[in-house]
């Protein structure tokens, strides 16, 4: 009896079914390009998140072929510039640096450090961006410069113009409480 | 003993819940994409369609034929046979488009609507498209002031049946009908056919995601006016940001099908074509 008081005790413990956790699968994540005289934005509603506050674990994810520019010919030339069939995601996994106050329904600055990753090469990257709770859960708003040499993706031309190699991206996610029996 | 071992497999189990999320791809099967890189091999249109609210402006050039020899400078100082046209993606399945052709003037009013996608899982394992084509010869002069607006037209219809075979290699099959309210007799006794029957065999070969050859063949079956010839070109593709630039060989002067089927009159095989060049630059409106 002793025993299993005991593992009951561990498993309580240790268990992520108490995870103060929050998710999305429908976050908004925003590219925009740009070229001498011309400026393009891609945008998919397909981002997907998990914060973990116990843990403070980030890990978020994005299906990069639902990038959509609004010019197919165009989103065709980008999935082969990722490469999107070899390396579908574009993922972040890292940990939450700053704290966050649940009671306080102001945004509050935070800062995300961990390995961002796409086109099959990481890097160490450190966010920052803005984290508000909401009655429904945390909103989540962020963006960064995004390198292309870094994760050695060539940039593509429109004609013999290269597209910037520095590419701004930003995230918008709403991120609901979530148990891992969801 | 068991006890701690007991502990350090839930504290391990537990910290692997922690672990990444397994990545699930958002869109697990869908169309094919790229079955070819846009709505026309050369000459021949193909089974994909502009997405919609996009707009393909479409420039396609020919000269006259490389046997001419240097006189001529292998055809390059003949006259150009040019058709400018617009394509629009009304959805993405259908696409409308408007062009003109400076051979007889002849304007065209096109549309092109998909009826089945290949999936990437291979339930459907084939693209279908049809295609149909209105042409209107405006030219004026004496030998057409006489014609009415009817004796003008010329149409085109054609079922365009493609398969991606794998990531190089798409070939499309496309029985077709061309049809001409009013022929020119050419040769006394012998009249011409108002309708040609055919088969559109094209494919193309990409040897990376940028550069590719194409080919198309436009066989008559059955019944062909006197002189009219198979179409047959070949092409290399080559798509930089935005655009495609497709230079080819082509035997025919024309770029409209109904033409390409019934009215060219001169032979690939027998050396006798012409070089010519596409310029497609597709806008998102």
């Amino acid at each position: 009896m002793k025993k299993l008081f005991t593992l009951l005790i561990a498993l309580v413990l240790f268990s992520p079914l108490h995870a103060q956790s929050f998710f999305a699968e429908d976050g908004e994540a925003v590219f925009i390009s740009k070229v001498p005289l011309h400026t393009f934005e891609g945008s998919s509603q397909n981002l997907v998140g998990l914060i973990n506050l116990d843990e403070n674990i980030l890990d978020f994810y994005l299906d990069l072929e639902t990038l959509d520019t609004g010019n197919g010919k165009r989103d065709r030339d980008m999935k082969l510039t990722l490469e999107t069939e070899e390396f579908p995601f574009a993922e972040f996994y890292g940990t939450l640096e700053s704290p966050v106050d649940l009671n306080n329904s102001e945004p509050q600055p935070a800062v995300a450090k961990g390995t961002f990753k796409i086109h099959g090469k990481q890097q160490e990257v450190e966010i920052e961006g803005t984290l508000q709770p909401t009655s429904e859960g945390i909103l989540l708003k962020a963006n960064w410069i995004l390198n292309l040499n870094d994760y050695n993706i060539e940039p593509p031309s429109l004609l013999i113009i290269k597209v910037d190699e520095n590419q701004e991206i930003n995230i918008e996610i709403l991120l609901k409480p979530y148990s891992e029996d969801q | 003993m068991r006890y701690v071992a007991t502990f350090i497999f839930l504290i391990v189990f537990s910290s692997s819940l922690l672990a990444q999320m397994q990545r699930q791809r958002a869109v697990k099967d869908g169309p094919v994409d790229d079955i070819f890189r846009i709505g026309s091999l050369i000459g021949m249109s193909t089974v994909v369609n502009l997405e919609a609210r996009n707009l393909n402006s479409l420039i396609t050039h020919n000269f006259g034929l490389v046997s001419s020899g240097i006189e001529e400078f292998y055809g390059l100082d003949q006259n150009a046979a040019v058709r400018l046209g617009f394509d629009y993606g009304v959805t993405d399945k259908l696409t409308i488009g408007i062009g003109r052709t400076s051979v007889e003037d002849n304007v065209d009013f096109r549309a092109k609507f998909i009826v089945l996608e290949q999936l990437k899982s291979d339930k459907i394992p084939v693209q279908v498209a049809i295609k149909g084509d209105v042409g209107i010869n405006t030219q004026k002069n004496t030998q057409f002031d006489d014609f009415t607006f009817q004796e003008r037209l010329n149409y085109f219809v054609s079922i365009m049946v493609a398969r991606k075979i794998n990531k190089q290699l798409s070939l499309q099959i496309a029985p077709m009908i061309s049809h001409f309210n009013t022929v020119k007799i050419e040769q006394a006794g012998v009249i011409p056919e108002n309708t040609h029957y055919g088969i559109g065999l094209g494919g193309r070969y990409a040897f990376d995601e940028r550069k590719a050859i194409t080919f198309e063949y436009l066989p008559v079956i059955g019944e062909r006016s006197p002189g009219t010839k198979n179409h047959f070109a070949i092409g290399y593709e080559i798509e930089t940001g935005g655009h495609v630039f497709q230079m080819f060989f082509m035997s025919g002067k024309w770029f409209t099908e109904q033409h390409l089927l019934a009215r060219t009159n001169t032979d690939f095989f027998a050396g006798d074509f012409r070089l010519g060049f596409n310029i497609n630059r597709v806008f998102g409106l």
